[in-house]
């Protein structure tokens, strides 16, 4: 569990603080996306919990020790780091560059083998292919799976990211967040991952932390929450004129609660159940009726505009600077 | 306040042994100014000769990359041999023999290597798309190199001719020993005679040349590519 | 005038002639590197020092290396010790502006990665930028010692010793086979420098770092 507590940054000589008060909890085993524009600070955040950039006030906590009860280095070697530049040591091999934290914690060199060859298959890189490889043999994808094996090496609880799949395309990082968000279902670990991408965040946030310029703190929330019940023009903004449309994205279309489909729908559309809400509506605007059949497991549901209102829970939240909803 | 470091440059500047102002005064026009003007005109000469035949074959090179490790290995080879042996040999042939021909000649070969490399550098950083867009328009190939691959691949020509004048200045001094002139004159008859006076005068104003063509050429070389100016040396 | 010039070789000056030459070499060489080195790792975070350095190495290179000899002269005199403070000066230059940028120009990602997890600033440096910086710092001592072969030859002048007699020999005896043992001599002691210095060159190159040239097209 880490915790941030009135924790604020000002560069000496400057009279502004990059990171101004900033206050929230990441629960255990959750991943919190820190979001928000160029110079919010999100960066100097995170980076703030590995000691990379001191605090100038308040403390972070972790497990309820704050993070200067040890040296810098020996709180890095607990805690996993992975940065967009990925930075692989060009002159070891991936074995090598998987193994650092370990190796320094002193393992014996059997084990580190064992963990290597684990994070690999985690990864989806073939051991025996890419153990003995270099970095500059490896793909842009490639490298940024082992930047991400090699922060988990030691098996820290706790995971620092930094846009680690920014330095891909977007049909690569779509998988590497797919894939990634397998692992984490089995490993749990607790993690600050930044971004600048809302949509990001949106998909691999438990919860968000929306940040302004000046290091402020907008919003805290679920993703669901922040989208319905934006607090301020400026979160609403963010998030993108479309947030009603990012929200049908959260649900799968067959998880919805549908009436069953009776007779007479042999000429209405099938759409299959794994598809999002907001794919599925793109759909059924698309085939020209006002009703859809949904094929999943079980009895097949009819997919109304009516129903999908109802998911949104009536009216959509319009936005108040209070954080109060009307509808 | 007396600065200890001045004061030893001062005792340094009046030891009466040491520097002869006098002489200095009496015999500038005489033994000096000949020995800088010798200096300038064999390392003057020397680049633009290098440059002459450096420049084409270099274009050749990058363009027929097989030519260019035959070329890189006989001019790194010349580049290898020490200056006062390759003076040694130069004068050996009897068609050459002392004076400012044999130092002109190692001058002009040891500076190929490096406006060669540099040549070939130049024009490989030029970008592909850059001449694709050009020969798209519909210049010719000769057009090419000299309205646009030339003037892009400049600043690394020039930061190769800066090197290769600084280098000139620098061996030029050596040739003073087989006859050819320039400020090494000074020097060697300064060794010779164990008059220090002649040996600081030609020393000084030989790292003073080299040192002013380096910045002088640098700045230039800044001046070509002003996306680089910002950064560090 | 093969066999004459062979003949030189045979004689005796010319090993002690050869032994001071390498002598005056390797020395001023070494107390180069223990110099040049020591100060290139002292500024490598500061961009202050590695500017001050940096230009103090270019300025250097631009001295011709006869001016350093016979500057010293009338300071310390004719002999050995003149000619190896000379030539160790000389040869300062390019290690100390490779060894300094070349620890510099190690990628700033890599260095924050080492960093994050946990890598202590001396552990950063002798295992990501030295390794890494390796290869620069090596190509600036092979220039320095070929440099430093090449200017060893300048001794002679300043009653310093080495092949470099040879030659002044052979131009003052008008005997054109001293001059041109003297000459290849020298000639092909610095070939062998930069044929020597290349293969630790790229001996201390890592492994992983020849396979990223190699696909950069270097």
């Amino acid at each position: 569990m880490i915790e941030f507590s009135h924790v604020s940054k000002t560069y000496p000589g400057s009279n502004d603080p990059v990171v101004n008060d900033l206050s929230f909890e990441v629960p255990e085993g959750e991943i919190c996306v820190l979001v928000g524009p160029s110079g919010c600070g999100k960066t100097t955040s995170m980076r703030m919990v590995n000691r990379l950039i001191e605090i100038t006030e308040g403390e972070i906590l972790i497990d309820g020790e704050p993070n200067t009860s040890m040296s810098g280095t020996q709180l890095r070697r607990k805690i996993g780091y992975a940065i967009q530049q990925i930075g692989l040591f060009p002159h070891r091999t991936i074995a090598d560059n998987i193994g650092t934290v370990p190796n320094l914690l002193g393992w014996d060199k059997n084990r580190i083998k064992g963990r290597v060859d684990e994070l690999l298959d985690l990864v989806g890189l073939a051991p025996d292919d890419y153990r003995d490889r270099y970095p500059a043999e490896l793909s842009g994808g490639q490298q940024q799976r082992v930047g991400v094996a090699r922060a988990l090496a030691a098996d820290p609880p706790i995971m620092l990211m930094d846009e680690p799949f920014g330095a891909v395309d977007p049909i690569t990082r779509d998988r590497l967040q797919d894939e990634f968000l397998n692992i984490q279902d089995d490993i749990r670990k607790t993690i600050v991952f930044v971004t600048h991408d809302i949509d990001e965040a949106i998909k691999m946030g438990n919860k968000i932390a929306i940040l302004k310029q000046g290091g402020v703190l907008a919003q805290y929330d679920t993703p669901e929450n922040i989208l319905a019940r934006p607090n301020s023009e400026f979160v609403s903004s963010f998030v993108g004129g479309d947030r009603v449309l990012k929200r049908l994205s959260l649900t799968r279309v067959g998880e919805m609660d549908l009436e069953p489909a009776n007779g007479g729908t042999d000429d209405l559309l099938r759409i299959s159940g794994g598809l999002s809400v907001k794919d599925a509506l793109s759909e059924l605007i698309g085939s020209g009726h006002s009703r859809a059949v949904v094929e999943g497991e079980g009895e097949n549901g009819l997919l109304t505009f009516a129903a999908i209102e109802n998911l949104m829970g009536g009216a959509s939240g319009q936005v108040t600077n209070d954080g109060e909803t009307s509808a | 306040m007396s600065n200890p470091a001045l004061l030893l440059l001062q005792d340094v500047l009046e030891e009466p042994k040491l520097i002869d102002w006098e002489w200095l005064r009496e015999n500038f026009w005489e033994d000096i100014v000949p020995a800088f003007q010798g200096h300038i005109f064999l390392s003057f000469i020397s680049v633009a000769v290098a440059l002459l035949i450096a420049l084409p074959i270099g274009i050749l090179s990058a363009r027929y990359r097989k030519v260019y490790p035959p070329v890189t290995f006989v001019t790194g080879i010349l580049y290898s041999i020490p200056s006062l042996a390759l003076f040694a040999i130069l004068i050996s042939i009897p068609a050459v023999g002392l004076g400012p021909t044999p130092v002109i000649i190692a001058l002009v070969a040891y500076s190929l290597l490096i406006l060669i490399r540099n040549t070939v550098a130049g024009l490989d950083s030029v970008p592909p798309e850059t001449i694709d867009a050009a020969r798209g328009m519909g210049l010719t190939n000769r057009q090419i190199l000299f309205r646009v691959e030339l003037p892009l691949a400049l600043p690394i020509i020039v930061a190769g001719v800066r090197i290769a004048t600084v280098t000139i200045i620098g061996i030029a001094t050596i040739g003073a020993y087989i006859s050819g002139g320039g400020l090494g004159a000074l020097i060697f008859d300064g060794i010779n005679r164990q008059f220090p006076t002649m040996i600081i005068a030609g020393a000084v104003l030989a790292t003073a040349m080299a040192i002013i063509a380096d910045l002088l050429l640098l700045g230039l070389e800044r001046y070509l590519r002003p996306w680089a100016r910002a950064r560090k040396a | 005038m093969i066999s004459d010039i062979l003949g030189v070789f045979a004689r005796p000056e010319f090993p002690t002639l050869l032994r001071q030459h390498i002598v005056l070499s390797v020395v001023a060489l070494l107390i180069a590197i223990v110099i040049a080195l020591p100060v290139a790792l002292l500024i490598r975070n500061t961009r202050v020092g590695a500017a001050i350095a940096i230009n103090i190495g270019n300025v250097g290179r631009a001295v011709p290396s006869l001016a350093i000899l016979a500057l010293l002269l009338p300071f310390l005199g004719i002999g050995f010790w003149t000619a190896l403070v000379a030539l160790a000066v000389l040869a300062i230059p390019p290690i100390l502006i490779n060894a300094s940028t070349g620890l510099r120009e190690v990628d700033k990602g890599i260095i924050d990665a080492a960093r994050g997890m946990g890598l202590s600033g001396s552990q950063i440096l002798a295992r990501i930028q030295l390794p890494i910086a390796a290869p620069v710092i090596f190509a600036g001592i092979k220039t320095s010692a070929v440099q430093t072969v090449a200017s060893a030859t300048l001794a002679t002048f300043i009653g310093g010793g080495g092949l470099g007699d040879l030659i002044v020999l052979g131009l003052q005896r008008r005997g054109p086979e001293i001059l041109l043992a003297g000459a290849f001599s020298v000639a092909v002691l610095a070939i062998i420098t930069e044929v020597g210095f290349g293969f630790l060159e790229s001996a201390f190159t890592p492994k992983g770092l020849k396979i990223a040239q190699k696909r950069r097209g270097k």
